[in-house]
């Protein structure tokens, strides 16, 4: 078992939403960081704090700008401006530059990277020096925490599949026992069923070695699920970082809510704590606006009810087997002929997307009665 | 120059993606060491066209006019020109239905035939010709001169053609039939077109090998350019006539260039979509089996056939005697010694350039591989007539000297070693590199220990394939070789210029053996490189 030289994480992990607790150090500071390619301004400023022991996922579309910021950290790259530290250490900045094989930090890139020329047990060792290499157990440990069978240890890389390629290319960068991990898109190349189990091993083999990690990926259910920390990245800047139960049912903004998942968008008038919209009034928490604003629920928010108060046609269906998207109708919004209009009301009357488990339930022109869990998230109306 | 590799993988663009961009602290176009560097080598593969331009332009135009119009130029442009236009569409020809009745065909012995089209490339032209004399001594003129090229130069086609046949994608003909068109239409509308950059680059190649080639000329006294050229220069050694026909082959070389890369314009044939590839189908030949066999019989027998046999007699008519003697050794470590030095040489220069080309690809880098493909085309007369002068010229110190035609070497097969190495670097992504850096190799150790490692095999492959045409070579060997140089090739052809065709034999039986495996290398390697 690989013993990380580092002390051992806490023994009672924070609570899951209160990741700055005390006790908590910052293993990766990275401040104001900006990197250009040519004319093209990839990152355009930077900040990301990653406490020790802790998985932070950076999630964003292709061209987003996290690759980059990856290789930044880990030293592939340098930054134009800003700088990274490493246990409060500056790793890259103005004045500091520690190449990537000083930095103590393991890299599996998009597609593991083993190389070609080597045994599986060689690619463990590579990274070893000489005299720590003796140890054939030493391979056979590591190959064992990935979920490997010693075996391997013989073949070539080229007779591994996708999913074992990624595990070695673990094993190699556990073998050093780095403090930090990064994963360049690591199960992008591994097809559904694979990506989920390899992703589960990883994250069971990184979390009980208690190495600090980053991810990166495009997809956002990979980041909800594997990591504590979700960093969604937007046009070169951080758009939101939070735990992923916080920037999924709290969303910064409209761009990161329709990113991180499928998302209700209604028009609707704020007034105090409530949103005015075809579903009725719906809570805010905290709003940041009044007036005029969009409102975003979740479609698992929005559930078919007998006797609910929300009414809605369907409009039609689409059947997913466990599961059917349901296109509803909505009402407009009932106006007081009595009261005086404000031209910036919303009519309502849209068209929403949920989701139900009985096909038979939703024929299209049925009308439904519906009701909304939870609360809602606004932004500023922005056309 | 003389023989391909692969045309269509040296000229293949790299996907550039953001991951490859930039490295380390370096920038956009590579680390500057090796971008000042491979500036150096590009300068100096531009030496031939640059002393080329600087003479014409210096000559003046009643120089110019004087030498260049008068009718023995006029004869020359008409053999030169007729022996392009008739060799090359011949080479076309023979090398697509060669290669498509060995890759496409359920012919008998199909693989066995594979191996025989490509191995008249072992035999250098001028023993070709050697032989073709020997059977035929009247045997000249432009007859002689498209027989004796055809036949040793269809395999530069029929070797890319039949690399791209056999990785074609089976999935475009089941469309083709799958719309209603018969096997012989699909083969003209959907394989055909498909094979048009081979072709082309296959077509080019025979043409610059064309405009290049003296010996096998000189042999049956066909005179073209090139063969006026080395006359002029024997008899006026730095004559401006000599300079003036250069200037008029290197204006031929450039437009053939150009006409290559309007042909091939913007198209690039890859697979779309991924999964594994199934092999292309074989028609059966039917009634066409014996005309089939028949034809390829008769094509090897010209080509291979022939030459073999006539090395052979003479071998026998010459007896043990011929073999007596220190001058085949020499000869033969001569030949080797330079062909070693000349392979290792040219691999290192080439590799900056393969570095910067497939891991920093940008305008810098396009720049200077354009430099060097020019460069490389140029003739070995135009090489071995610019580097005699600039020796004696500015550094006089290597004149004569095996530095010289070393430097002639490298600049005439810098190509052969620049794809290789390129498919070799395609190999060890840069992520590779970056994955050992991560486990804690400063970069040197992750250079040496896995980009170097990989590109290894790629590496002596293409040394190989330098190695081969500094074997063959005859041109600039003997207008650069220091005083007293023996290579095979050069005593080849001084005995057999004396018409001691016996005593010439040995010289070509080794010549063909040192060649043969490396033939079967570049063969093996184009089937792989037209996969990638």
């Amino acid at each position: 078992m690989t013993t990380p030289r580092r002390p051992a994480p806490a023994a009672s992990p924070a609570p899951a939403f209160a990741p700055d607790a005390a006790h908590v150090t910052d293993h990766l500071l990275v401040s104001g960081v900006r990197k250009s390619f040519g004319a093209t301004e990839v990152l355009k400023g930077v900040d990301l704090t990653v406490a020790q022991g802790r998985t932070t996922a950076i999630v964003g579309a292709s061209g987003s700008g996290k690759t980059t910021l990856l290789r930044l950290i880990a030293g592939f790259e340098a930054p134009d401006a800003g700088s990274v530290a490493l246990d409060g250490v500056e790793v890259a900045g103005p004045s500091a530059w520690l190449p990537a094989h000083k930095r103590s930090i393991g890299y599996v890139a998009q597609d593991g990277a083993l190389f070609p020329h080597l045994s599986v047990g060689q690619n463990i060792e590579f990274g070893l020096p000489v005299r720590g290499r003796a140890a054939a157990s030493r391979v056979a440990e590591l190959l064992e925490m990935v979920s490997m069978d010693p075996a391997y240890a013989k073949r070539r890389p080229s007779q591994l599949s996708g999913g074992q390629q990624q595990r070695v290319a673990l094993a190699r960068a556990l073998a050093r026992q780095p403090e930090l991990m990064l994963l360049d898109e690591p199960f992008s190349a591994l097809d559904a069923g694979l990506r989920v189990a390899t992703r589960r091993a990883v994250s069971k083999t990184l979390s009980d070695a208690g190495v600090t990690t980053i991810l990166v990926t495009h997809d956002q259910a990979e980041a909800l699920s594997f990591a504590d920390q979700v960093a969604v990245m937007r046009d070169g800047r951080l758009a939101q970082i939070g735990s992923p139960f916080v920037v999924y049912t709290r969303p910064s903004d409209r761009a990161t809510a329709e990113f991180l998942g499928d998302a209700v968008i209604l028009e609707a008038w704020m007034e105090g704590s409530l949103a005015l919209c075809s579903l009725g009034g719906i809570p805010v928490r905290r709003p940041s606006v009044q007036g005029r604003v969009h409102l975003m629920l979740r479609p698992e928010q929005i559930r078919i009810a007998e006797g609910g108060n929300i009414h809605g046609r369907v409009v039609d269906t689409d059947y997913f087997g466990p599961e059917t998207t349901v296109r509803i109708q909505l009402a407009p919004i009932a106006v007081d002929p009595s009261e005086p209009v404000d031209p910036h009301q919303p009519v309502g009357g849209e068209v929403i997307s949920i989701r139900h488990w009985n096909a038979m339930l939703a024929r299209p022109g049925t009308q439904l009665s519906l009701k909304v869990v939870g609360e809602g998230v606004v932004f500023p109306w922005d056309g | 120059m003389s023989i391909p590799t692969s045309t269509t993988a040296e000229r293949k663009p790299r996907s550039n993606n953001l991951r490859n961009a930039g490295g380390g602290r370096g920038t956009r176009s590579g680390p500057w060491p090796v971008v000042v560097l491979c500036t150096l080598i590009a300068a100096f593969s531009l030496l031939p066209l640059g002393y080329v331009a600087t003479m014409t332009a210096n000559a003046g135009w009643d120089t110019i006019e004087k030498l260049v119009f008068r009718p023995r130029v006029g004869e020359l442009l008409f053999n030169t020109v007729a022996l392009v236009v008739i060799t090359v569409p011949l080479c076309v020809v023979i090398g697509i239905a060669g290669a498509w009745l060995v890759e496409r065909t359920r012919l008998r012995g199909h693989k066995a035939w594979a191996v025989l089209l490509a191995a008249p490339l072992a035999i250098p032209a001028f023993v070709n010709s050697y032989a073709w004399v020997s059977a035929i001594p009247s045997l000249g003129g432009v007859f002689g001169g498209v027989l004796i090229s055809t036949l040793s130069y269809f395999p530069l086609v029929y070797i890319p053609v039949a690399a791209v046949l056999s990785r074609m994608d089976p999935a475009l003909e089941q469309s083709g039939s799958s719309l209603g068109l018969g096997p012989w239409k699909v083969f003209f509308r959907v394989v055909l077109p498909q094979l048009r950059l081979a072709a082309a680059g296959g077509a080019l190649l025979v043409s610059l090998h064309l405009l290049a080639e003296y010996g096998a000329f000189a042999m049956i006294q066909f005179d073209t350019f090139t063969t006026a050229i080395y006359d002029q220069f024997r008899s006026t050694f730095n004559g401006a006539a000599a300079n003036m026909l250069a200037s008029v082959l290197v204006l031929f070389c450039l437009l053939l260039l150009l006409g290559e890369s309007k042909t091939r314009g913007n198209a690039r044939y890859a697979r779309v979509g991924s999964g594994v590839q199934a092999n292309p189908p074989r028609l059966p030949m039917g009634r066409l089996e014996i005309p089939g066999q028949l034809g390829l019989a008769a094509l090897t027998v010209l080509a291979l056939g022939v030459p073999l046999f006539h090395v052979v007699r003479w071998l026998i008519v010459g007896g043990p005697g011929i073999w007596t003697g220190s001058a085949l050794a020499t000869a033969l470590l001569q030949t080797l010694g330079y062909g070693l030095a000349g392979a290792l040489v040219t691999t290192a220069l080439a590799f900056p350039l393969a570095f910067l080309a497939v891991r920093h690809p940008g305008p810098v880098t396009k720049l200077l591989e354009g430099a060097n493909y020019i460069s490389s085309s140029m003739p070995g007369i135009v090489v071995a007539l610019a580097l005699v002068t600039i020796s004696i010229h500015n550094v006089p110190a290597v004149y004569q000297t095996a530095v010289v035609l070393v430097a002639a070497y490298a600049l005439l097969f810098m190509p052969r070693a620049l794809v290789n190495l390129r498919a070799g670097l395609a190999q060890a992504p840069k992520e590779l590199d970056e994955a050992a850096q991560a486990l804690g190799k400063p970069p040197l150790v992750a250079f040496l220990k896995v980009t170097l490692r990989l590109t290894a095999p790629a590496a002596a492959g293409g040394a190989a394939l330098v190695f081969l045409g500094i074997v063959n070579e005859l041109t600039a060997t003997l207008l650069l070789a220091p005083n007293g140089t023996q290579t095979l090739a050069t005593e080849f052809w001084s005995l057999s210029s004396e018409i001691d065709y016996t005593g010439a034999a040995p010289y070509a039986l080794l010549m063909i053996l040192l060649s043969a495996p490396m033939t079967y290398l570049l063969f093996a390697q184009s089937k792989k490189a037209a996969g990638q």
